[in-house]
């Protein structure tokens, strides 16, 4: 069936379209024009409303173990174990999979990348994404504090050797790319080390963190993996500690491509009298000329929330700050990690800074290729919080208004009532549709030229921009259309991006000897087979580069 | 030779028959309760699914089990660990109570068959061993294990004083002498990392909350962490499930659409003695290896069972295959902490779980719109 998506002022930036045109779709996919003067099947009216490829999350955490123990850990917060729903705190959160779907479809997202997968949890967060309705999923697996890499490094293993346990676990896994989180900082918190900086050298391997992500970088790129290696650096959230961790992360990058996630909680500074101030410029400044690094905000918007991440030791930490006052640590095989409840408060100094901290990097980063729109979902905020973000960004006025509700101590730290720079419809487009599918490697999205994926949002121009990008008014996924009007019309479901390198067989017999004697188990149960999920296609394969 | 798959009242059906029984169940009543649980991943997928379709009550057969459990945790929180993790690094072991080393026997024996090879503090060395229990019957074995004599009852309180000492505050007289009190103080804080293997059945919420507290503390100084071993691994399995479907472990109504969770309310056992608000219930028995038979219930009975001889007075029964068996499944895994897939080892005819529930969905979908 042909369907013409007409009229709509098109924002493609992938195409450098910026104007009034049609749109068509055929099975599934974008296609052009019909030559020959044939008719749509059907038409979409877009006259007056902005069409975009179907947006991309590249850093969300949706789905595995450490997902489902903060849903566990938080019953109170779901709105249906409260007597007054609605009103609840993380009401609005998708807090399932099914809302997760529904909820990130409303909005225009079609693809979601879970970005901290373990490779222990890989069945389990494929089960939950098996089980999230409509948008495309993804993830990234989890190396840097397991014990094979890091006594490979040790041992002075060949590059060809390691990247062979890389590919081994990226295709056992199922994932789409690796992450690194705080390199070697959870095994070193194993050893009862309580701080861990970029070149401290794990005990008992004596290999630092730098090895581990120079290493994981090299074996990433002679892969073939198009996603650089995504990393979150030590010292998350620490004043000083963190912008340190995070400079000498960047200028480890040395020309070669490398991903800095939610680089907001690492933009802390210890000036002042509370000991904590804005890096944004500094940070920003270093971004714009480092051009092999890209970055995700991990934005702070205010409220209840929780954290969830696989950085032990920092979350270890954090659990003392934890609102209401609970947490668990896992120590898990390799990263292990934390659920730690955060209620961010708009009259708190530390609160308020890091979100104009956030706001900061976002628009003293120049490139809108280089810079990708997250919360960290759940950490920074919810998901929900998007359309927010989107006006804070596109509108001036509306960030002033926001800073006026925020103590003056935080006012005078930030640069941020001084920043004119609005975001326009196309930077958006470019930061959430046409950069993203680049980062993951996945040419058939993020753009609406003959061949995508017929994934295409439409909305509703208006000047309260949180209220056009809250609710979509249209979306189609592979052609159909599953959105109207903000609500849910169709219910379908998605694949996984996956990489599928082919393993090493000497490697693999190696591991199976390994995780049998090592830990007592079998290394086939750290694979997903297809059959597992109870999908017809629960993945779609995504080549690696030549 | 036909095997006959499916009862009404206890006489062979078809299966068509006996779904559209099912289905005609399940139109009369008010408030159906979806139990039993026991199947794969798969399998639950499509009871929860059912479940939401018709607006049922949801449990585990076996969740008391667990819940002690998940209410400690999900309360004040706690330290987790992964046995395999435990199993090369913890350099000491402390097995408490007299349940953990028949309930957790698997996750035990990956503890003493081997030495802990990671950690400067702890690679290398011997791993010790302390039994806090009341029986010689719950060492693990090792050579290198110490038992301290103590009542089931008597060590909640026993690590209160363990606590107190820790943190520098005096306690009363305790089941056990100072002396006793200060060695078990010192097992805990001396390890390079210390591992706790307990039945968070055995000591209920609040003992359980206790053990975790104690983690707790002790992180504050040193490394240590919990194995809590639990009598139905499958209600885990299916807590979990039900969480990402749901938002809630089990003992959850949809009857208002999403899921509403109150644990006493829509406990298994309440609903199936009659005196909960269900009037029918859907019985899923469909995993291999010996459970607690269940109780009988006071109310109709539709069962989905890999043993159909258990199904005893249910008004409409089906028999299908073991997962993981019969037929590849996913199925939780406690000696992993997670999923795992199995596959099958030996070929079926029957019918899945899931097939069933799903037909019976089906079912009741032709009907509504033949009603329409």
């Amino acid at each position: 069936m042909l369907t013409r998506l007409s009229g709509g002022h098109v924002v493609d930036p992938a195409s450098g379209r910026d104007g009034v045109a049609d749109i068509y779709v055929e099975d599934g996919l974008v296609v052009d024009p019909p030559s020959n003067g044939r008719a749509a099947d059907e038409t979409i009216d877009c006259t007056g409303l902005v069409v975009m490829a179907g947006a991309i999350d590249i850093h969300s955490h949706i789905a595995g173990g450490h997902v489902n123990t903060a849903r566990l850990l938080l019953p109170e917060w779901h709105r249906a174990f409260q007597a007054r729903p609605g009103e609840t705190a993380l009401s609005k959160v998708g807090w399932t999979t099914e809302e997760t779907g529904l909820l990130y479809a409303e909005m225009g997202f079609t693809t979601v990348v879970e970005p901290a997968m373990a490779p222990s949890s890989a069945l389990h967060a494929h089960l939950e994404l098996a089980d999230t309705p409509i948008i495309d999923k993804a993830t990234l697996v989890v190396l840097g504090n397991d014990d094979m890499l890091m006594s490979m490094i040790r041992e002075g293993e060949s590059e060809s050797a390691i990247a062979d346990y890389v590919a081994w676990t990226v295709s056992a896994s199922r994932a789409l790319g690796v992450k690194c989180i705080n390199a070697g900082g959870s095994a070193a918190f194993k050893e009862n080390v309580r701080k861990f900086d970029f070149d401290d050298a794990v005990p008992d391997y004596g290999v630092s963190s730098r090895q581990i992500v120079k290493t994981l970088q090299k074996a990433v790129t002679s892969l073939g993996i198009p996603h650089p290696l995504h990393v979150h650096c030590n010292n998350l959230g620490v004043p000083g500690a963190s912008s340190d961790s995070i400079e000498a992360t960047i200028r480890a990058a040395e020309g070669d491509p490398l991903h800095l996630a939610h680089i907001q909680f690492y933009g802390y500074g210890t000036e002042g009298k509370r000991r904590f101030s804005s890096r944004g410029q500094a940070l920003a400044d270093l971004v714009n000329a480092t051009p092999e690094v890209t970055v995700d905000i991990g934005q702070v918007m205010f409220g209840q929330t929780v954290t969830i991440s696989s950085d032990e030791l920092r979350q270890f930490a954090g659990s003392k700050q934890a609102s209401p006052k609970k947490s668990i640590i896992f120590d898990h095989e390799a990263n292990g990690g934390g659920v730690v409840p955060m209620n961010y408060k708009e009259k708190s100094y530390f609160n308020a800074l890091q979100w104009a901290i956030g706001l900061e990097l976002f628009l003293l980063i120049e490139d809108p290729s280089r810079v990708f729109f997250t919360t960290d979902h759940p950490n920074g905020a919810p998901f929900t919080t998007y359309p927010d973000i989107f006006a804070l960004l596109m509108d001036r006025s509306v960030r002033a208004r926001w800073l006026e509700a925020l103590p003056k101590s935080v006012v005078k730290m930030t640069a941020l009532p001084e920043i004119e720079r609005e975001y326009t419809l196309g930077e958006i487009a470019t930061m959430t549709r046409a950069s993203p599918a680049r980062l993951l490697g996945t040419p058939d999205r993020g753009h609406l030229g003959a061949g995508a994926v017929a994934d295409v949002a439409v909305y509703r121009p208006g000047e309260d921009k949180a209220k056009m990008f809250g609710k979509a008014a249209y979306v189609l996924k592979d052609g159909d259309v599953v959105v109207k009007d903000g609500a849910v019309v169709k219910r379908k479901f998605g694949r996984a991006l996956t990489l599928r390198p082919e393993p090493d067989k000497a490697m693999k017999t190696r591991l199976d000897r390994y995780f049998d004697d090592r830990y007592g188990l079998s290394a086939r149960w750290f694979e997903v087979p297809d059959g597992a999920l109870g999908r017809d296609e629960p993945f779609k394969v995504v080549p690696c580069r030549a | 030779m036909t095997v006959d798959t499916a009862w009404i009242d206890g006489r062979p059906a078809t299966l068509e028959d006996a779904l559209q029984a099912a289905a005609g169940l399940l139109d009369g009543s008010r408030l159906p309760f979806v139990g039993g649980l026991r199947t794969d991943v798969a399998g639950l997928r499509s009871a929860l699914s059912l479940a939401r379709r018709i607006g049922a009550v949801v449990d585990h057969r076996l969740s008391a089990a667990i819940y002690p459990f998940i209410v400690a945790a999900r309360e004040n929180g706690a330290f987790l660990a992964a046995p395999a993790e435990m199993r090369r690094r913890a350099d000491r072991v402390v097995v408490m109570g007299d349940e953990a080393a028949e309930i957790g026997a698997d996750v035990i024996r990956m503890l003493t068959d081997a030495s802990p090879d990671l950690g400067i503090g702890t690679r290398g060395s011997e791993r010790l061993f302390m039994t806090l229990g009341s029986k010689n019957a719950a060492s693990p074995g090792s050579t290198a294990s110490r038992h301290v004599d103590c009542a089931s009852s008597e060590i909640v309180d026993v690590l209160g004083m363990v606590r107190a000492g820790m943190a520098g505050r005096r306690s009363g007289e305790g089941a056990l002498g100072e002396e006793t009190v200060a060695t078990i103080t010192s097992f805990l804080t001396d390890a390079g990392f210390c591992c706790i293997v307990f039945s968070p059945a055995e000591f209920g919420e609040l003992g359980t909350e206790q053990i975790f507290g104690l983690v707790a503390d002790l992180n504050e100084t040193t490394r240590a962490s919990t194995l809590p071993v639990l009598a139905a691994a499958d209600a885990m399995g299916a807590a979990l499930q039900a969480t990402w479907t749901a938002g809630f472990p089990l003992r959850f109504a949809f009857g208002r659409g999403a899921g509403e969770h109150d644990a006493a309310l829509n406990a298994g056992e309440r609903q199936l003695s009659g005196a909960g608000e269900a009037d029918l219930a859907i019985l899923i028995d469909a995993l291999d290896g010996a459970a607690p038979a269940e109780a009988k219930a006071a109310i109709p009975t539709i069962a989905i069972t890999a043993d159909p001889a258990s199904a005893g007075a249910a008004r409409i029964a089906f028999h299908v295959a073991t997962a993981g068996r019969d037929y590849d499944g996913v199925l939780y895994e406690p000696r992993f902490g997670s999923f795992v897939a199995k596959a099958a080892q030996r070929n079926s005819e029957l019918p899945s779980a899931a097939a069933i529930l799903d037909a019976l969905t089906e079912q009741l979908g032709e009907r509504a719109r033949d009603a329409a």
